[in-house]
């Protein structure tokens, strides 16, 4: 009895099978995998009960640390290899990290008012680049990275701040270079020949007065609007007999084959809070000493205090045309403070009045 | 005999208000209106006296100097940038210094007028915007036309602006005399200036202005006008009882409202600190320069 007992349950074991595990299927990939330099920055502040002298200690050492950082060269006034290297109209260099300051007008020379948007570039500084061999994007089903071969990656980080507030594996990625976090991460594609080594300082000569520019920035949050505000519909009248229907969106389709909401439609949702990229911005006016560039329209995405990142444009039209500094422009004292586009009015200069013709 | 009552209890009511508006208006830009000294002595002797710094007092003569207060839209970087602007604009032209109410004649170089100038003479409506974007509305009428035009304080093509009556206004803006009678804006464009005693107050001019029937552009009767002597003629029952309705006499206890509309001293020295030197040094030059010009025109005239 009990051997065939034994034998029942034998059996039954044996057809149990464990290869039958429920998986994740291969044709729904990660929607978002982050590159392999990102890391958590936010850390949950807690009371670490350090004493005084701890404290100071602490505070000494990071001091330290800011001021070797500041005292650091350029690596561009070290090697004159850089020199050599030419700028050609395929090559893209890197770009900068800035933050929206504010806006005001500036007078052209025949009197027209132009709206500014200021930028400030705040500390840029190269973290580290990665050749195109070793770079490797995230992966995504729908994008192919057409320039995987060819571009390498460029980290640029704006803002030094305290490594105590952000997470250890953040500060490991900059310490691995010999730099303090930055609050503002960005990664830039470059030509290899655009690389620049680490701690190398951006400022903003590295783009000209009279150049254009792509600004990338996330658009100011508005929450959840209706039609009217987020796609600008007309409405409907405020009075003649109509009720309940003023900021309507009103019909959304016809019946028939099509009687269903197209994908599209223009409806009512969350707006902004976007990245959105604005094309070909003019650089009015540039502080060397500030790192402020004036830049023509309000138009550019966010609100005071944004950061935004810029580019060279792509605009085939608006290209740079004549030979940026390239990589960069090295750190240099005999600036002059301000640079001024050829058809902007300086304030210094006397009222403008026209000649009789 | 109800009557009377009620309307010295309103006179009472309008001191008292005006006493907290003073009070909690210690800071805004808008001109003060009421005598200092008697305020001093009407004050409780324990009660602790706020000490008077002069250099604040520029807040009514450059209140484009002070950024918007607007948290949202302040940067310091921006506003230091924006003064310096305004300072070297400021070395080119003399901004004089005037208030709504004042009649100014502005001096701008126009592509289309013959001979490429344009003057405008007008009484100072309305004066807003801070930093580089300062702007004022000038009125006149001109041959029974309303005129108005705005100009920008720092514009470039602004070749002169001339004070020909300094004087203040029972209010901050005049904007009810688009409404009003045509005589109390009609000035002639060859006015001469008029040259006021040197360390004389600024006049206030305590004129009344009759306005025109309705229609009008604005609801006058619900924005507590001093300037105005007919607003009650023209009002219905009606109005009487909506403008009762739409006041809102609790806000000038509101002092959060009061200090998100205003810079705080402490930032306005930080300011004027800053710029409150450049300023003197161009306003003596600019006084020995026209002292200069008065002495040497007859000369020229002679020869």
């Amino acid at each position: 009895m009990a051997t065939s007992n034994m034998k029942l349950l034998c059996s039954v074991l044996n057809k149990m099978r464990i290869d039958h595990i429920t998986t994740r299927s291969i044709n729904s990939p990660p929607r978002f995998r982050p590159p392999y330099w990102y890391l958590p920055k936010e850390r949950v502040m807690s009371d670490e009960m350090l004493t005084q002298e701890n404290k100071d200690f602490l505070e000494e050492v990071k001091q330290d640390k800011l001021n070797l950082q500041n005292t650091l060269e350029s690596p561009l006034i070290k090697s004159e290899t850089q020199e050599t290297l030419q700028w050609t109209p395929g090559t893209r260099r890197t770009g900068l990290i800035a933050r929206k300051i504010g806006n005001y007008p500036l007078w052209s020379k025949d009197g027209k008012k132009f709206q500014t948007t200021l930028l400030q570039v705040v500390d840029n500084h190269v973290i580290k680049y990665i050749p195109p061999e070793e770079f490797k994007p995230m992966k995504t089903s729908k994008v192919v990275w057409k320039e995987k071969r060819k571009l390498g990656c460029l980290l640029v980080g704006s803002e030094t701040i305290d490594p105590s507030t952000v997470t250890k594996e953040y500060c490991g990625l900059f310490n691995t270079v010999g730099m303090l976090p930055k609050r503002h991460l960005c990664r830039f594609m470059v030509s290899p020949q655009a690389s620049l080594p680490t701690g190398t300082p951006l400022f903003a000569t590295h783009f000209r007065v009279g150049d254009y520019v792509d600004v990338r920035a996330k658009t100011m949050d508005r929450g959840f609007q209706g039609v009217m505000k987020r796609w600008g519909f007309k409405g409907m009248p405020a009075s003649h007999g109509v009720t309940k229907t003023h900021r309507r969106p009103g019909n959304i389709g016809a019946g028939g084959e099509k009687a269903r909401v197209w994908p599209g439609t223009k409806m009512p949702g969350h707006m902004g809070n976007r990245w959105r990229t604005l094309r070909g911005v003019k650089i009015l006016r540039i502080n060397t000493k500030h790192n402020i560039l004036w830049m023509l329209g309000v138009a550019i995405p966010g609100e005071t205090g944004a950061m935004c990142y810029l580019f060279d444009t792509v605009l085939p039209l608006k290209k740079l045309k004549t030979p940026p500094p390239f990589p960069t422009h090295p750190p240099a004292d005999d600036l002059p403070l301000e640079y001024y586009d050829d058809s902007i009015h300086l304030f210094e200069e006397p009222t403008i009045t026209f000649e009789e013709s | 005999m109800s009557l009377v009552i009620r309307k010295s209890t309103v006179e009472i009511l309008c001191a008292a208000k005006w006493i907290f508006r003073r009070d909690c208006r210690l800071l805004s830009t808008l001109p003060e209106k009421t005598e200092i000294v008697v305020d001093e002595k009407e004050r409780i002797p324990g009660r602790k006296t706020r000490s008077y710094n002069p250099i604040l007092e520029n807040r009514h003569v450059y209140p484009e100097f002070l950024p918007d207060p607007n948290p949202n839209w302040r940067n310091s970087l921006r506003e230091k940038m924006e003064r310096a602007d305004m300072l070297k604009r400021r070395s080119q032209i003399d901004i004089p210094e005037f208030y709504v109410g004042s009649i100014l004649a502005v001096t701008i170089s126009d592509p289309h007028a013959q001979g490429k100038t344009n003057r405008f003479v007008g009484i100072c409506i309305e004066r807003k915007g801070c930093g580089l974007r300062a702007e004022f509305t000038l009125r006149n009428v001109v041959d029974h036309q309303g005129i108005e035009v705005r100009y920008e304080l720092y514009d470039p093509t602004i070749q002169s602006i001339q004070v020909l009556r300094l004087e203040k206004r029972l209010d901050d803006k005049l904007l009810y005399l688009r409404d009003a009678l045509p005589e109390y804006c009609t000035f002639p464009l060859d006015m001469d200036p008029e040259i006021l005693p040197e360390g004389t107050p600024v006049p206030i001019n305590p004129v009344q202005v009759k306005l025109k029937p309705r229609p009008w552009l604005e609801r006058w009767e619900r924005q507590e006008l001093k300037g105005v002597s007919n607003i009650e003629e023209h009002l219905k029952e009606k109005d009487r009882v909506r403008r009762e309705l739409r006041k809102t006499p609790w806000e000038k206890y509101d002092l959060m409202k009061n200090y998100r509309k205003t810079i705080p001293a402490e930032e306005q020295s930080e300011i004027w600190n800053e710029v409150y030197n450049q300023l003197q040094q161009m306003r003596v030059s600019r006084k020995k320069m026209s002292r200069k010009r008065t002495v040497t025109t007859p000369k020229t005239q002679l020869a």
